[in-house]
């Protein structure tokens, strides 16, 4: 305990020192205007950004990065509330509820909590990080194919009891974003699945352009009807960047239980931000005694997700300071700058270069705090863009999403792709089929096909490696609860 | 010989030197535009990484009068960029980074390119690969780590990533028929996120091995959490000083997990004489040896001439041992 203390003591020192702390301030503005920008998420800010990091010493490069990591992820959500595009995965919840309130006229309300939530999920990470990144790794390490397929299969379930109405079309959205997960090269027998010759398919399909489809585009073919209705806005409340009382009363638990839910699944190899934010949504629908409002503008939708999406960032951290392995593809990127420089982070990092560990976690502390002052001013004026004509406004949001598109992958391929997911996203909500399960389906669907093979790999064959693991079954129980809950919901709605 | 002799030989001699640099300006190519180093995958990985190493050395180095872009285009394992740089036909300020996946894609049935479809440039550097295991297993080499495989191969779970018939794979089939195993029986876990979810569940024992480049591993050796048993380079290497090789463990497989340089098809022989010259000044610079140190890489240095027979040695290598586990046609 003591040690830690003086550790983070030293790590303040690196941190506090002027340059060390005029870079935190430029990453995090430099990573928020990034994770603004639609497609361009975490991973491709840092990426963009190592070259500013040549001539740099290890630890300020790393506190560089890391705030333009975390300065990304602030971003993310505004582009989410704002106009309905998610920058990445992580940030696909936050238009669930956000962008629903921003319609309203609660942007302030939206952004304020997205970035209070943040925060404190930040906070409650980076403190669990300090504390208990010996005990949680070693934790980690007991996870393996079988637990993460359980996982896997509980995040999905949880996900069908967030579909409105009908079970079965939460299922059938399941089915078909596992279809779609199929398609390219599968790495275990190196077959080519149903990519129709074309090469561009061979790497699967990028859910982020999927994503970009069914949401921006998707809404912007909604909004065509009502073209020269303006939002159903108060003039005099839009330019209000706070939390109201209510909205605070509503979102502390949330918030509070995001933070250690998110920092945990961080820490696990290979979940991610998308499974915690899945998962902390279903959870805060499933506590609420407003179920019905979710989707449609409940501010707890949106507070919980966004506390459990920073913690989590702080959990992948995890794996890459004590294993020197990255758990996501920002850190990745990370760890190939910093190699770059010199320095390989893993087990003997914090005892080789504790000014850098440290310096880094201390760094991440002063960020989340400059961050927040970074992030509230600067809705101000990105409310103001509501008062916007939609006649306006939609040209500019299918720009956008196409441009951030290409910003994706370079390819040319993808804009047919997102034209022709925006058109079935469009599709899918005439026909009220909920589109959550199948967006994680789709994502998670090439990794739980994998977990389920190694497992199996593993077992030889036995399928009861399911059932005889603890933590496994754990998840398997749960996600038989969420599917009896969410069919007895159905069973009311429908008796009613 | 006379004074006059002496006079005229040194005059033609004179004249030789002075007309050859004449000569040379003539004949020589020089990049004509920016040059463009294509990345076929996105940024982060070995690919990325050799193109932004390369691009530093040769900008810091003024190895060249043009500028370096490098572009990431990434896709179909590679297929992108390269089909990219395959359209470049005759153009030599175009070049893209490249390692065996070339070769092994193709043999898996996965792309049309070979490395015929395009000019071998240069090898520029490698990772040796190694066989790890957890620090507390009972193996201490490969004699018996792979005789235990050979006795019981349904308990012994091989990680490998991010698919199979890479480098990782191909090595560890290969020391499996050495030993004397049977190459199909080999139970291998197939790990997408590679390293990152490799060594954790190597650690959590939920698999027994792992086959893998060196400096994925090298932190956990150093933590005394893992055990090599055998390296794939032609010496023992520096970092870890007791692991021996498997030429020593009287197994004739050196194999290097090399990365390097290809361009676009139809190179002339002085745009191939270009590239050879400046890159063979690049590898002797002190930014490239401080590059290469930091990324714990190794110079493997092979001119256009010598990488192109390589390539061709290395394919047949490939060929038959995927031929064995029935992954080639």
């Amino acid at each position: 305990m003591d040690a830690i203390l003086h550790n983070l003591g030293l790590g303040f020192e690196v941190a506090l020192q002027p340059v060390n702390l005029m870079w935190l301030v430029i990453g995090g503005l430099l990573g928020t205007i990034i994770g603004m920008l639609p497609g361009l998420g975490p991973a491709t800010g840092v990426a963009v950004l190592i070259p500013l990091t040549y001539g740099m010493n290890p630890a300020t490069a790393l506190i560089t990065m890391a705030s333009v990591y975390y300065g990304a992820m602030f971003g993310g959500s505004r582009a989410s509330i704002m106009i309905n595009t998610p920058g990445d995965a992580s940030a696909i919840v936050s238009c669930f509820d956000g962008y629903p309130m921003a319609k309203q006229g609660r942007a302030g309300s939206a952004l304020a909590t997205s970035a209070i939530a943040s925060f404190v999920g930040g906070i409650v990470g980076m403190v669990f990080l300090i504390f208990f990144t010996a005990p949680v790794a070693e934790m980690a390490l007991k996870f393996g194919p079988a637990e993460k397929f359980s996982l896997m299969l509980f995040a999905l379930t949880a996900t069908i009891t967030l579909s409105e109405g009908s079970v079965v079309k939460g299922f059938l959205a399941m089915g078909f974003g596992f279809m779609l997960a199929t398609i390219g090269i599968d790495g275990q027998s190196g077959a080519i699945r149903f990519t129709m010759g074309i090469e561009a398919l061979q790497d699967g399909i990028d859910f982020l352009v999927i994503m970009i489809g069914f949401y921006a585009i998707a809404e912007v073919f909604k909004n065509f009807s009502s073209l020269d209705l303006r939002y159903d806005v108060d003039a005099k409340s839009i330019g209000r960047v706070w939390m109201t009382g209510e909205d605070f009363k509503r979102s502390w638990k949330p918030i509070l239980r995001g933070g250690p839910l998110g920092f945990f699944i961080g820490v696990l190899p290979g979940a991610g931000g998308t499974i915690a934010t899945f998962l902390s949504y279903a959870i805060e629908k499933s506590f609420s005694r407003k179920p019905e409002e979710f989707g449609k503008g409940a501010v707890e939708g949106l507070a919980g997700p966004e506390s459990a999406n920073n913690a989590c960032s702080c959990g992948a951290l995890v794996p890459l300071l004590t294993l020197g392995i990255p758990g996501s593809g920002t850190a990745a990127v990370m760890l190939g700058a910093l190699m770059m420089l010199g320095v390989r982070p893993g087990p003997i990092l914090f005892e080789q270069h504790p000014e850098i560990a440290w310096g880094v976690i201390a760094s991440m502390l002063a960020g989340n705090i400059v961050l927040l002052l970074i992030n509230l001013p600067l809705a101000v004026p990105l409310v103001q863009l509501l008062k916007t004509p939609q006649r306006i406004m939609l040209p500019m949001i299918v720009g956008l999403a196409y441009m951030g598109t290409y910003f994706l992958n370079y390819a040319n391929f993808d804009f047919v792709l997102v034209s022709v997911s925006a058109l079935g996203g469009y599709m899918l909500s005439r026909l009220s089929i909920p589109i959550p399960p199948l967006v994680l389906a789709l994502i998670l669907g090439g990794m739980t096909e994998q977990a389920f093979r190694n497992s199996l790999t593993i077992a030889n064959g036995s399928p009861m490696i399911f059932v005889t693991q603890p933590i496994s079954l754990a998840f398997l129980v749960l996600a038989a609860i969420s599917l009896i809950y969410a069919l007895k919901r159905h069973r009311k709605l429908t008796q009613v | 010989m006379n004074r006059i002799s002496r006079a005229l030989g040194g005059a033609v001699l004179a004249t030789a030197v002075a007309a050859s640099p004449l000569a040379a300006f003539a004949k020589d190519w020089e990049p004509q535009r920016p040059i463009e180093i294509i990345a076929p995958a996105g940024p982060g990985g070995g690919w990325d990484l050799l193109a932004r190493t390369i691009q530093k050395t040769l900008t810091e180095e003024k190895l060249v009068s043009r500028p370096i872009i490098v572009s990431n285009k990434p896709g179909g394992g590679g297929a992108t960029g390269w089909n990219y740089l395959k359209g470049k036909e005759g153009q030599g300020e175009f070049l893209a980074a490249t390692s065996p996946l070339l070769i092994q894609n193709n043999l898996l049935g996965k792309s049309e390119l070979t490395y015929k479809s395009f000019t071998p440039i240069a090898a520029l550097m490698t990772e040796w690969e190694v066989v790890a295991v957890r620090a507390d297993a009972p193996w201490k080499d490969g004699k018996s780590f792979f005789e235990a495989l050979k006795a019981k191969p349904e308990s012994m779970h091989i990680g490998v990533g991010p698919a199979l018939g890479n480098d990782d794979h191909i090595q560890f089939l290969t020391l499996t028929k050495a030993f004397g195993g049977d190459p199909k029986a080999v139970k291998f876990v197939v790990y997408p996120a590679t390293a990152a979810e490799q060594i954790p569940a190597l650690l959590g024992g939920h698999i027994q091995a792992i086959t893998i480049s060196l400096g994925e591993t090298l932190e956990q050796v150093k933590a005394g959490k893992l055990r090599l048993l055998g390296v794939s380079s032609p010496q023992r290497e520096n970092e870890i000083p007791d692991v021996p090789t498997w030429k020593e463990q009287g197994i004739d497989f050196v194999f290097p997990h090399w990365r390097g340089l290809i361009a676009a098809p139809g190179l002339s022989a002085e745009q191939k004489a270009y590239w050879d010259k400046t890159l063979a000044k690049m590898v002797e610079t002190p930014t490239w040896k401080k590059a290469l140190e930091n990324l714990q890489w190794e110079l493997f240095y092979q001119n256009s001439e010598q990488h192109a027979a390589f390539l061709a040695e290395q394919t047949e290598l490939m060929s038959s041992t995927l031929k064995d586990v029935g992954l080639a046609k």
